[in-house]
């Protein structure tokens, strides 16, 4: 029995999966790469795997972790070559390592992620009034947000503390959306999601990002509290 | 049109990646102008359509051939619908996303006749002509299978030609004479001309049908042209364990309604139930070999990395060598955590055996479909299964630990009367009582019988294809006879129909003139009628009342034994004598033996030459 951890890229081709859906895949990809996973024990065995973060639909990443415990040892490059040999063009596993059992899983390492997002802007705004509200919204000491908690309540929620810094760019094509790069911090596993921050810029300032799902969202990086 | 697409539409439609024809195993191919391409239609959801075997067959077997790109298409959720339309988007074939009026063919399977309206639907969202009639030169072939096509009629106005029976072999046929066609740059009419003249391909528009003015029925149903055959063959593959079956199956990313391996083990069934269409259409029995069945998994498995196998066939424990077949891949997959499941088995003990053979730990809800309330009831529609097999069923289940147990039934049988439905509400209470003998340590803590009961439709091909059916209020009367008849709180009732029943009764066995009904409730926005949510009963109602055309007439009249009926010009191999002979023998209650017992002559041997039941 090993635990394997490795890191993996999604593109646009399989953007549109859910967390599910790829967990799914990822599954029926051991089987079809002869990788034979351990399963929990109990009523209802499921496969030992996950992913450190659950990816929304729609997102692409060149950065993304996910383990597995498979069973016998294996060799990591082994374990890569098969994988892309079965994986469908849009995932691929960029490297992986073995580790012992002991090690911390994924998710309670999280540190930093990197994100740039495709965003139109209204009409009336362009991208040096973008610019400046940006700069303002992050002198900003608190910035709350009405977030629905567990149990379904309206709740404040300051999310000033997982914001690193957000950058605004624009492209050559002045019509094409503008390119905003934001860094998000995790605080014991909690973050928040890049578009919430747009939409918490939009209410303070009133409407300066069009805020709706072909808003195109990528994740440069995701940087953990140890060495990968 | 593939960027934009996918970067402005599929981010706002429900379940995008269902969309892109990019799964695993899914074929893409560099298109030439000599090119046949091809777009397989299901006229349901993906979810649905990605579960069904035949179009997984089709699919493998068309893109064997070089020239031919084989491409999939379902019909579009209601917001995919609205983006297309305001959008300005024509629907496209998923793998390469081109529009579906750019294809040569467009081929729609048949499985249900509520998913008619969807057709017509996935016709105009396609911006290709509805009517045959109206289509040019250079438009796609619109053609159908599938087991809706037994009686083609109804759709006879929008399909330029059908296959009639099993397609593996006639549409490679239908496939070389386009290529002939195609060099020989011919007219639209002269393809249809030729396939006519293809044993089991059926080219509506080269038929006449004229009816008798004072009651409606057809008096004449006539080819035009000499190149079309009277009668048209139902095809059928004698060998089937080699017959062809792909290595490779697509895997859909979204959960679809039975996402695993579907492997079918044999076709055709012999037990001859007088309800059962498919019993009938798809005789004769033919067997898989347990070595074929056990290598076509194993390479499947391998292909899709899916960890479950469903054995599928119309009567799964009537498989000949079920024991060895089971046992055999229960070996094999034990260790590598991929299960078994059987659907449509038998009602004796021996099921509950094999169930736990392959079910070592789980228990889920166990289904059975004794159909009918009573003996009397059951020897009518030929289901030989008697209480006490279904009781000694469920009393082997309840002692290995089952707690769930959930029974079919159908309502509207002939000759039915209310002690039939009682004896459905009989059979609920009994089932109770056997769990209730069994003792207290050794079965099930909860206990749970579902009693199932769904309006009778009768269909084309089968002894009761010319029985009326019950009208709504019948129906109504009858369920509430039955929900009053079940006393005990440990016996949930479900039932539904919202007339859907009644519809499917007019279109499974109805003829051409239903061609516009069809397009006037297509018209009135009519679609995915098999869904409740947009099933709306007032719009066909409105639809059968503007066209002047009776749904009455076809679904609830009594025919003669001597009318022609709109399906008579197909031969099943099935003789319309036999079926006659079993509706006689239903009214007095007389059953017919097992095929393997004793065969009954129904026609099959004659119709093939050089065939022979089990031997
Ligand atoms: S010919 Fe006889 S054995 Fe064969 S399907 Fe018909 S009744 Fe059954």
């Amino acid at each position: 029995m090993s635990k394997i951890q490795y890191r993996f890229k999604r593109s646009t081709a399989l953007r549109f999966l859910s967390h599910l859906d790829q967990q799914r895949l990822f599954q029926r990809a051991f089987r079809r790469a002869n990788i034979n996973i351990e399963y929990s024990h109990g009523f209802n065995p499921h496969p030992r795997m996950s992913f450190a973060l659950a990816m929304s639909v729609g997102l692409t990443s060149d950065w993304e972790y996910g383990e597995v415990i498979v069973t016998g040892e294996l060799d990591c490059n082994d374990f890569m070559t098969r994988m892309n040999a079965v994986l469908p063009n849009g995932l691929e596993i960029i490297s992986a390592k073995v580790c012992d059992e002991g090690t911390p899983s994924l998710s309670s390492l999280l540190e930093k992620s990197y994100y740039s997002l495709k965003v139109k802007l209204v009409p009336e705004i362009n991208f040096e009034r973008t610019n400046q509200i940006i700069k303002s919204y992050l002198e900003l000491p608190v910035i709350n947000i009405q977030k629905r908690n567990k149990k379904g309540k309206m709740v404040e929620k300051d999310i000033r503390p997982f914001i690193e810094s957000i950058s605004v760019n624009q492209e050559d094509d002045k019509n094409d959306p503008i390119n905003v790069k934001m860094t998000l911090v995790y605080i014991e596993q909690q973050c928040v999601k890049p578009e919430l921050v747009l939409e918490s810029v939009n209410n303070l300032n009133g409407a300066i990002f069009i805020i709706d799902p072909t808003i195109e969202c990528h994740r440069h990086k995701l940087l953990l509290k140890a060495d990968f | 049109m593939n960027n934009y697409i996918e970067k402005n539409i599929l981010p706002l439609v429900t379940k995008p990646i269902t969309y892109l024809g990019n799964e695993v195993n899914s074929v893409h191919k560099t298109p030439n102008k000599d090119m046949i391409r091809f777009a397989f239609a299901f006229p349901d959801t993906y979810e649905v359509g990605m579960s069904h075997l035949g179009m997984k067959i089709l699919y493998g077997l068309l893109n064997e051939e070089k020239d031919i790109w084989c491409e999939r298409v379902f019909a579009p959720w209601v917001d995919m619908e609205e983006q297309l339309i305001n959008n300005d988007l024509t629907l496209y074939g998923l793998e390469s996303m081109m529009p579906l009026n750019e294809y040569d063919f467009v081929g729609f399977t048949l499985q249900y006749e509520m998913s008619f309206s969807n057709i017509l639907n996935m016709l105009k969202l396609s911006h290709i002509a509805l009517a045959a009639a109206d289509r040019k030169e250079g438009d796609p072939f619109v053609i159908a299978g599938g087991p809706c096509a037994y009686n083609p009629e109804p759709l006879a106005d929008f399909i330029d030609l059908f296959v009639i029976g099993e397609g593996e072999e006639v549409i490679l046929k239908i496939m070389e004479a386009y290529r002939q066609w195609k060099k020989a740059s011919g007219k639209r009419t002269d393809f249809l001309k030729t396939v006519a003249g293809i044993e089991g391909v059926y080219v509506p528009s080269l038929y006449k049908v004229s009816y008798d003015e004072a009651t409606g029925v057809i008096v004449s149903f006539l080819p035009i042209v000499d190149e079309a055959p009277k009668t048209i063959h139902k095809q059928f593959i004698d060998d089937l364990d080699s017959s062809y079956f792909p290595e490779k199956i697509v895997v859909s990313y979204i959960e679809t309604v039975h996402d695993r391996v579907s492997f079918e083990i044999f076709r055709g069934c012999g037990r001859g139930c007088r309800f059962c269409q498919a019993g009938m259409i798809y005789r004769p029995t033919r067997e898989k070999t347990v070595p074929t069945i056990q290598s076509k998994i194993r390479a499947l498995i391998e292909a899709t990395g899916y960890d479950e196998v469903s054995l599928s066939s119309l009567s799964t424990g009537d498989y000949s060598e079920i024991e060895t077949l089971i046992k055999n891949l229960v070996e094999e997959y034990e260790d590598q955590k991929v299960s078994i499941s059987l659907p449509s088995l038998r009602i004796d003990s021996l099921s509950i055996d094999m169930l736990e053979e392959i079910q070592k730990v789980r228990k889920a809800g166990l289904t059975l479909a004794p159909e009918a309330g009573t003996q009397r009831m059951r020897d009518v529609i030929n289901k030989g299964v008697t209480e006490e097999n279904l009781l000694d069923t469920v009393r082997t289940a309840f002692e290995k630990g089952w707690g769930h147990v959930k029974l079919y039934f159908m309502i509207g049988l002939p000759g039915e009367t209310y002690e039939d439905i009682e004896g459905i509400a009989d059979l609920g209470q009994k089932t109770v009582d056997e769990y209730m003998k069994i003792d207290k340590e050794l079965r099930n803590k909860s206990l749970k019988v579902v009693l199932s009961a769904s309006s009778f439709v009768p269909k084309a091909f089968t002894p009761f294809q010319w029985m009326g059916q019950n009208t709504r209020e019948e129906f109504k009367n009858k369920q509430r006879h039955l929900k009053a008849s079940i006393k005990d709180r440990k016996i949930s009732y479900s039932w539904h129909d919202s007339g859907v029943s009644f519809l499917e009764a007019v279109f499974a066995r109805g003829d051409r003139r239903l061609g516009k009904v069809l397009k006037r409730a297509h018209e009135k926005g009519c679609r995915f009628d098999g869904w409740g949510e947009y099933f709306d009963i007032e719009k066909w109602t409105e639809a059968f009342a503007e066209t002047g055309i009776d749904p009455d007439f076809y679904a609830l009249r009594n025919r003669g034994y001597d009318e022609i009926l709109p399906w008579d010009f197909i031969d099943t191999g099935v003789k319309k004598s036999f079926l006659k002979a079993e509706a006689i023998k239903a009214q007095e209650a007389l059953t017919t033996p097992y095929c393997p017992e004793k065969c009954s002559n129904c026609g099959i041997m004659e119709f093939k030459e050089g065939w022979q039941c089990h031997v």
